[in-house]
């Protein structure tokens, strides 16, 4: 154990040495703590926004005046997907769906003003964020630290002087490990420090954080594993930098590239236009509400009729129109509910052979971790659209219920000049309904999701540590 | 041009070198052909258009007919818009994956409609599209940097470049025939493929013309920045490894900076709240006099004020009026959404003059008609055409004229801007 010390500090002094290496350590570390700033200010802006954007539109919403229920279907809601305080570590999808949405009667709105359409190109080239320092840079910045550890040896010759003096293959693969492990905690370190400020903020959950947290440990021990690897397979420590930086670039730069537009290929996505004239071709099949024949809602009629033992709907206790509403929204909502399940179906078959790309990339697996245990992930954002379509629901069916009880059908059917105030109920209406509040998954669900990824990335470690082991054995044998 | 020859001989002996170029090709071939299936699956979801609108429109005017009302006929006719992808999208997608290129409006209020996007799944779209400006922008550096990194270096390690220098027509005129070499095929290997696949695509000669001049220009710095370094006398690993330092720098690090110091200087209003206030604007309408909707709405458009006045009987002309006045009402805080955008994407354009990789970029998605400027453009048809639709069926509801079915083939069609001209 001492010999292993021993060479550790040896290596790491080697380290300190080295002038480029040092400013590049230090620039991850700079690097790191401005991520880690602009992150969270970035987070607490746009909670804070979307939260006072949210209070807007309640207001608005409770203090509309006296109006007939079907006006307030079409006056709809605007919502706003609040943001979880994990999203200043890992924002995920956040910049690229909207995070805002109109809910009307009979439709179903788009998620809009998404961060991507609002910045110039360079959004593009990434963003900044703890994470992407975690999964793209710090990885670089542990080749240049250590694909000469084994390589620089074995080319020098010294390899060979080490193991003269009696030092074992095992032990100096072990020293050079501890001495690219430590460098990996400590660039870990100020991204992981951020989690100190998260955790600060209400809504912080242990869980998810902690997988995070072990996530990424296991992604750079993989590295500093795979480094060490190439190092001991390579005669020449440049051709143990070229290998290992092309390795990079295809795991960390490449597939996650390459993956999507494999994913988008194999499986098609109906845009939106498609998608709404399918609606509308599957709501005539059904039943046709401005036919006044349609046996769909003759039916409908009949049943309502028989069950209020009348013969005429405006001998109806209630008001027909209402009853109308509901059944009308019932049908719509069951199909969009359909076309948005087909839908979101498709896009989980996307992101499965994108995480199936995984076993190919590592980048890939702590990234999908990462995003769904900070729950920014497009699981995490079909949440936010379930939920809303839920609201939407609810609350179009409350109005639709009020305009059958409050509004009597012989003012509804009116066209006089005062009928537009008869029709009318009761502001106080508004404020008696919910807001839309969300409900955020609980930390053991978001944990539970992260853990394919870290499987991938156990195995991943697991293939590479025995790899390396194999290669200790023959180490130096060459020439 | 035999010395050349042997330059040619010598270097594709070396392993690394052709392993390199090969790979560049296989990633050049596969980043075109994956933008090319692209735009193919966007000029199929386009010319599908036509019949799905038409099994639309033909279930609205089938109904629609019986009681000619020209307000069902505006409410529920839903037009058709798009944004045909310019010849050299497949080069360059941009933004063609986020932001719609097929819109539907109708002729109720542009402003709750226009940005609206369409579904697209957002994992995929996070890391980027991978098309032939990823490769060259992104990955070219990296074969620069492997060929370029010990180029004097490497021959200095081997003990040969005092041997070298004393060489007649050797030293300089040597370092500058390899250099060529070297850049003249990583140029070829990017650039060949992209010809083919541009006179494929039907780019014009002068957009080709340039895009080579550019990917010359690009390679050309990642060289200059490697002789730069090569001049300090490192060693062949130092060397490689303090481009890959600036390759990371360059092409990743300063471009996800610049874009949070650009979001922070230059803010904009959230499109949020347009929305929120073209809604109150449009709702108000219900409450307040009818005649006092008509009277703005009138002094605003006197081409409509001939028009008989309002009956106590609900009228469309009322309710299309309002959702003019209500996009009217925010038509200023449209101007100043649409010029913060403007400012934003002008400053990320200009650090392209810093920054070769966002430069190239820029450069790239503008002349492939994928960047903002072009989703601007795209909404500008869109608002061009939604006033003619306003005028077309205002002309029925304001004069009070019967809509039927042989009306819905007058309806104004969305003309895109002709493919031809724009390359």
């Amino acid at each position: 154990m001492k010999v292993v010390r021993l060479i550790a500090r040896d290596e790491l002094r080697l380290m300190l040495r080295n002038r480029v290496a040092m400013i590049a350590f230090a620039l991850l570390v700079l690097l790191t703590l401005v991520a880690v700033a602009s992150s969270w200010s970035h987070q607490r802006g746009m909670a804070e926004l979307r939260a006072r954007h949210a209070q807007a539109a309640e207001d608005a919403f409770h203090a509309q005046p006296d109006r007939h229920p079907h006006r307030v279907v079409h006056y709809g809601h605007f919502i706003f997907r609040p943001l979880g305080p994990l999203a200043a570590f890992d924002p995920g999808v956040d910049v690229f769906t909207g995070n805002s949405m109109f809910l009307e009667g009979h439709r179903q709105n788009t998620a809009n003003f998404g961060d991507v359409r609002q910045s110039s190109l360079l959004v593009r080239f990434g963003q900044l964020t703890p994470a992407f320092v975690l999964q793209v840079v710090a990885p670089l910045l542990l080749v240049f630290l250590g694909y000469g550890a084994l390589a620089r040896e074995t080319e020098r010759g010294t390899m060979r002087l080490l193991m003269l003096q009696g030092v074992t293959r095992r032990q100096i693969v072990a020293g050079k490990l501890l001495a690219l492990a430590t460098v990996a905690i400590l660039a870990a370190l100020p991204a992981l420090l951020g989690f100190a400020l998260i955790a600060g903020q209400p809504g912080a959950l242990a869980l998810p954080m902690l997988v995070i947290a072990l996530g990424y440990c296991v992604y750079l021990a993989l590295w500093v594993v795979l480094i060490l690897l190439v190092s001991a397979l390579v005669r020449r420590s440049r051709d143990a930098l070229l290998s290992l930086v092309a390795l990079w670039a295809i795991a960390v730069v490449l597939l996650p590239r390459v993956a999507p537009d494999v994913a988008s290929a194999a499986v098609p996505l109906q845009n939106r236009l498609q998608t709404d004239v399918a609606i509308a071709r599957d709501l005539r099949r059904m039943g046709d509400s401005h036919n006044p024949d349609d046996p769909h809602f003759a039916k409908f009629k009949h049943a309502v009729l028989a069950r209020y033992g009348v013969t005429r709907v405006e001998d109806l206790p209630v008001n027909y129109k209402g009853l109308l509403g509901v059944e009308g929204e019932r049908l719509t909502t069951a199909l969009f509910d359909r076309y948005a399940g087909q839908s979101y179906a498709a896009q989980a078959r996307q992101n499965a052979i994108v995480e199936t790309a995984a076993v190919l990339s590592p980048a890939i697996a702590i990234r999908s971790l990462s995003m769904a245990a900070a729950g920014t992930d497009f699981a995490g954002h079909r949440r936010f659209l379930e939920q809303a379509e839920a609201y939407r629901y609810a609350l179009v069916q409350r109005l639709n219920a009020m305009q059958a009880e409050k509004v009597r059908y012989s003012d509804d059917t009116a066209e006089d000049a005062g009928a537009d105030r008869r029709k009318r109920v009761s502001a106080a209406n508004w404020q008696a309904m919910p807001d839309f509040t969300f409900v955020a998954p609980s930390g053991t669900a978001l944990a539970k999701a992260a853990l394919p990824g870290l499987a991938v990335l156990l195995a991943w470690l697991a293939v590479v540590g025995l790899l390396l082991a194999l290669a200790t054995r023959r180490l130096g044998a060459f020439r | 041009m035999t010395l050349f020859l042997h330059e040619v001989r010598l270097l594709l002996r070396q392993r690394l070198t052709l392993l390199s170029l090969a790979l560049l090709g296989l990633l050049t071939v596969a980043a075109l052909a994956a933008g090319m299936a692209e735009v193919a699956r966007q000029r199929a979801a386009i010319a599908a258009i036509p019949a799905a609108q038409a099994e639309d429109i033909g279930a609205i005017a089938a109904w629609v007919d019986q009681k000619k009302d020209a307000g069902s006929a505006a409410y529920y006719s839903f037009h058709a818009t798009w944004d045909p992808p310019a010849p050299l999208a497949f080069a360059a997608l941009g933004m063609r994956d986020v932001a719609p290129y097929i819109l539907r409006v109708r002729a109720l209020g542009l402003e709750a409609q226009i940005y609206d996007g369409d579904t697209f799944n957002p994992e995929l779209a996070l890391p980027g599209r991978f098309d032939f400006a990823f490769v060259l922008v992104f990955l070219s550096p990296l074969f620069v940097i492997a060929l370029f990194h010990d180029l004097v270096s490497g021959e200095r390690e081997a003990g040969r470049q005092r041997t070298l220098e004393a060489l007649p027509r050797g030293g300089a005129a040597l370092w500058r025939r390899r250099t060529a070499l070297r850049l003249g095929l990583l140029w070829a290997t990017l650039a060949l493929p992209f010809v083919v696949a541009a006179v494929v695509e039907g780019v014009g000669a002068p957009a080709i013309l340039l895009v080579l001049v550019v990917i010359a220009a690009y390679l050309l710095f990642w060289v200059a920045l490697a002789a730069l370094v090569g001049r300090l006398r490192w060693s062949s690993v130092a060397n490689a490894a303090t481009l890959a330092a600036a390759w990371l720098v360059l092409v990743l690090i300063v471009p996800t900076l610049a874009n949070v110091l650009i979001n922070q200087t230059v803010p904009v209003d959230q499109g949020a709240e347009i929305a929120l206030a073209q809604r109150d604007a449009v709702n108000r309408a219900w409450d307040i006099p009818r005649e006092a909707t008509m009277r703005r709405f009138y002094a605003a458009h006197p081409e409509w004020a001939d028009s008989p006045p309002l009956g106590s009987q609900f009228h469309y002309k009322w309710y299309f009026a309002f959702h003019q006045n209500g996009d009217e009402a925010v038509a200023s805080r449209v101007r100043a959404y649409r010029a913060g955008l403007e400012r934003r994407d002008a400053a990320g354009r200009a650090l392209g003059w810093l920054l070769p990789s966002v430069g190239v970029q820029a450069l790239l998605t503008r002349l492939a008609d994928t960047d903002l400027a072009a989703q601007l453009a795209y909404q500008d048809r869109i608002r061009a055409f939604h006033a003619r639709l306003r005028a077309f069926y205002y002309d029925y509801l304001f004069h009070d004229r019967p809509f039927g079915k042989a009306d819905f083939d007058r309806a104004p069609r969305f003309a895109s801007p002709e493919t031809l001209s724009r390359s």
